[in-house]
């Protein structure tokens, strides 16, 4: 064999040596969770809840569909689209200043930091702590809903806002400015095409999220379908919370389907 | 001022470009779609029974408890600090569980890999009807089969982590260059082997991305999970909410805060150097 | 040897890609596909190791029927095949030798392969791999940093250390230079005549085919409308297959 290929293969680099160090370390980790994590064993009526549950989502009673009387399923499944809907909207309103207020390429960047720490300030607090701060304002109902939604929703929107406007392409204001537009001008040829929609884009991808996050609301009774899910769970009605998440299950699968589309038509400009 | 403002964006008029040629915009689709929306807002508000004049007089109300919490009980951190490092154990341990699964599945349900069309239909179809469960009711349902604890959360983490992944994981497969496993499936290769040689490698960076980024998500969630009893930090600030001893509360929230900011920063730096 | 029995070829749309197509190409022959696009060429190639499934006739390779594989046959009978791509079609974010080894999984068991186990032989071919094609001093870097002929002899490493009975190549330096273009064609006939590996080539420039291959076979609209010796192709036969006389660049990919 020829000397060149040896000394090749001797100087290969040794990447396994780092495989196995990744490896060992993730396994020094799992083991050193194992007190936190501790292992109980399985309910004894585990099975049989998994069961049922899945049974009620797969045996729907459809007759729940029918009743249209307020505080049934289709009025509750309505109400939580409309809580999302507004939620979303007010949500989105508000993180505009935030968004513009941490954007590296608007605001010095001292600003852009204390935008930046505010968001996620408002990121920290979890949706229910907002929720039981709004019931102090409205009591519990969907109005609190909305607000809950509205306020723990302003973080994310207003990231990904930020997020767009930086990714702005400068060259098109300019030239712009070059033709002499004025402010208005700019900010209605150069700016809101660019922006409007990468925004529309967040706003309905938030609203999906927070159709999915109405359960959440629940825990603090602020309205939508959360709530009765939630109690029907805790009573152990497993027919009735399987109907019910169902119901939410394909209002879910519904609204992401036609955003899903939406926001592909947004992205390609069609 | 703001009305002629909104009649530029709504109805904009022609602009004259330099050279002389007038561009006449074409007419934008929010002529009908904000009246549609404004529709939309007004059922809405009657739905959920949205009143401004509740704000407006009780409003003061939402400051009372943040005026609670400040300041908030620094003497609180020695005993927030034992259940913080619970929720990042179950966090990491949910997380790598979650993806490590996520891959098999992803492999599953990539359209540039599987060509039987109905097992890739089915398959997604049953894993998107997954995926609209809420976090919060996988922790219920962890929470009747494991039992109260941070176990039940683990678990909620991992199912959660690996449903989410997975979509992540297969649409970003679907953009790989496929030339490369083309040219290890003509040596004679399986589709796992070629995979695994070939797309796996292009991925792999992304993938380490969406395992960090998940374990931000999932240290925040992690709140929600106490609420239902799934152990960690929330546990904790359920508690303390309860008892409304809100510079507490505000205690284990800058925990939080601090907890996530050490985590995008660190996750930041790792990005960084695999890019 | 490879054999071509009436083989018909066609896609979605009644797309007919080979009409009928029948010839024989002993081992160890070097021959070049020419043709307009669209004529076949690519077919002709991806059907011998099975890439594309033709729809009728029969393609015979070292006296089994490829047609009929399936499976694990199939995948058994393309380790005797190399493949060459116009677009190397390499991983570009790995390194080469790894790239080299990839041929080498299909005859791995599975676990040895998901973890990456190559033994010191398999290492060592590879390594001799990419010395026959002259860029053994390139094994560890990675191949996103490689130039295109750099990148075509990687992947010509890569069949090689498959230690196959024929290599197929699918346009493989219509990418590059014609300086390049040469020394990789150059180093295609240096593994054709060591190895007595046969080599069959879709060629887009006519007078590298000329110069290379020993033999040439004219496909037009999915028929074999000229099969001899390189020298033999006149510019009559070039007509023929092309259907009007050819343009400058066509022929020429040599300059």
């Amino acid at each position: 064999m020829k000397e060149s290929i040896l000394l090749a293969y001797k100087k290969r680099p040794r990447a396994w040596i780092l495989n196995l160090a990744i490896f060992i370390f993730i396994v020094l980790i799992f083991i050193a969770s194992t007190p936190y994590i501790p292992y109980k064993g399985i309910q004894e009526k585990s099975i049989s809840i998994a069961y049922s549950i899945l049974y009620g989502i797969t045996q729907p009673d459809f007759s729940y569909f029918l009743d249209f009387s307020k505080g049934a399923l289709p009025y509750l499944l309505l109400e939580t689209i409309a809580i999302a809907f507004l939620g979303t909207l007010i949500g989105a309103v508000f993180a505009l200043p935030f968004a513009f207020l941490s954007a590296r390429n608007v605001v010095p960047k001292w600003m852009a930091h204390v935008g930046t720490f505010f968001i996620a300030v408002i990121r920290t607090f979890p949706a229910f702590v907002y929720g039981l701060m709004f019931i102090r304002v409205t009591g519990p109902g969907p109005f609190t809903g909305v607000l809950t939604l509205a306020v723990s929703g302003i973080g994310m929107t207003a990231k990904l806002f930020t997020e767009s406007i930086e990714d702005l392409d400068m060259g098109i204001i300019e030239g712009l400015d070059a033709s002499g537009c004025t402010t208005i001008q700019k900010i209605r040829y150069g700016i809101i095409p660019q922006l409007m929609s990468n925004f529309l884009s967040t706003t309905i991808y938030r609203f999906e999220i927070n159709v999915k996050n109405a359960s959440i609301l629940g825990l603090v009774g602020a309205g939508g379908i959360g709530y009765p899910i939630l109690a029907a769970m805790g009573a152990y009605r497993w027919k009735d919370a399987g109907t019910l998440l169902f119901g939410l299950i394909v209002v879910i699968l519904i609204i992401d389907y036609f955003s899903g589309r939406l926001r592909k038509k947004l992205a390609t400009g069609q | 001022m703001m009305v002629a403002w909104f009649k530029e964006v709504i109805f904009p008029s022609p602009l004259e470009l330099a050279n002389g040629k007038i561009v006449k915009p074409k007419r934008s689709p929010m002529v009908y779609v904000l009246p549609i929306i404004f529709v939309l807002i007004l059922i809405s508000m009657e739905i959920t029974g949205f009143d401004f004049m509740v704000l407006v007089n009780r409003g003061y109300q939402f400051f009372v408890i943040i005026g609670r919490m400040i300041p908030p009980d620094l003497g609180f951190i020695p005993k927030v600090i034992q259940p913080m490092i619970e929720t990042i154990m179950m966090s990491i341990v949910g997380t790598l569980v979650g993806a490590f699964f996520a891959l098999p599945l992803a492999f599953l349900s990539s359209d540039n890999i599987i060509k039987n069309k109905i097992f890739l239909w089915v398959n997604r179809f049953v894993f998107s009807i997954f995926r609209t469960l809420p976090i919060l009711i996988i922790a219920l349902l962890a929470k009747y089969v494991f039992g109260l604890g941070s176990f039940a959360g683990t678990v909620a983490i991992a199912l959660f982590t690996w449903l989410i992944m997975t979509k992540m994981l297969y649409e970003l497969i679907e953009t790989v260059d496929m030339g490369p496993f083309e040219a290890v499936e003509s040596s004679g290769a399986g589709r796992l082997k070629a995979f695994w040689v070939s797309i796996l490698p292009q991925i792999l960076g992304q993938f380490i991305s969406f395992i960090l980024y998940n374990f931000e998500m999932n240290v925040r969630s992690a709140s929600i999970l106490g609420y239902v009893g799934a152990g960690g930090i929330g546990l904790l600030l359920n508690e303390k909410l309860g008892w409304r001893q809100y510079d507490k509360v505000s205690t284990i929230l800058l925990t939080l805060l601090v907890t996530v900011y050490a985590i995008e920063t660190l996750s930041r730096a790792i990005r960084k150097k695999l890019s | 040897m490879i054999e071509f029995k009436n083989v018909v070829k066609t896609y979605p749309g009644n797309v007919k890609a080979l009409q009928g197509v029948s010839c024989q190409i002993q081992q160890g022959e070097f021959v070049a596909i020419i043709g307009l696009s669209g004529a076949g060429k690519s077919t002709f190639i991806r059907c011998i190791n099975q890439m594309h499934t033709i729809t009728s006739g029969e393609i015979i390779v070292n006296d089994e029927n490829v047609t009929a594989l399936k499976g694990n046959d199939l995948r058994h009978f393309r380790r005797k095949i190399g493949m060459v791509f116009q677009s190397f079609n390499l991983v570009k974010r790995t390194t080469v030798i790894k790239n080299v080894l990839t041929a080498r999984v299909a005859d791995m068991s599975l676990w040895k392969s998901l973890l990456g186990l190559y033994t010191k032989e398999d290492k060592i071919l590879a390594l001799t791999a990419l010395d026959n094609v002259g860029i053994l001093d390139k094994a560890y870097l990675r191949a996103d940093t490689l130039s295109g002929g750099q990148a075509q002899r990687v992947a010509l490493a890569r069949c090689l250390a498959q230690k196959p009975d024929i290599i197929l190549a699918d346009e493989p330096v219509a990418s590059l230079d014609p300086l390049t273009s040469q020394q990789v064609m150059e180093d295609f006939v240096k593994i054709n005549k060591e190895f007595n590996i046969t080599v069959v080539a879709n060629m887009h420039h006519v007078d590298i085919a000329q110069k290379y291959a020993q033999r040439i076979i004219g496909i037009k609209a999915g028929k074999i409308v000229f099969d001899g010796p390189s020298q033999s192709l006149t510019n009559d036969d070039l007509t023929n297959i092309y259907g009007r006389s050819l343009q400058h660049d066509e022929i020429k990919g040599l300059e």
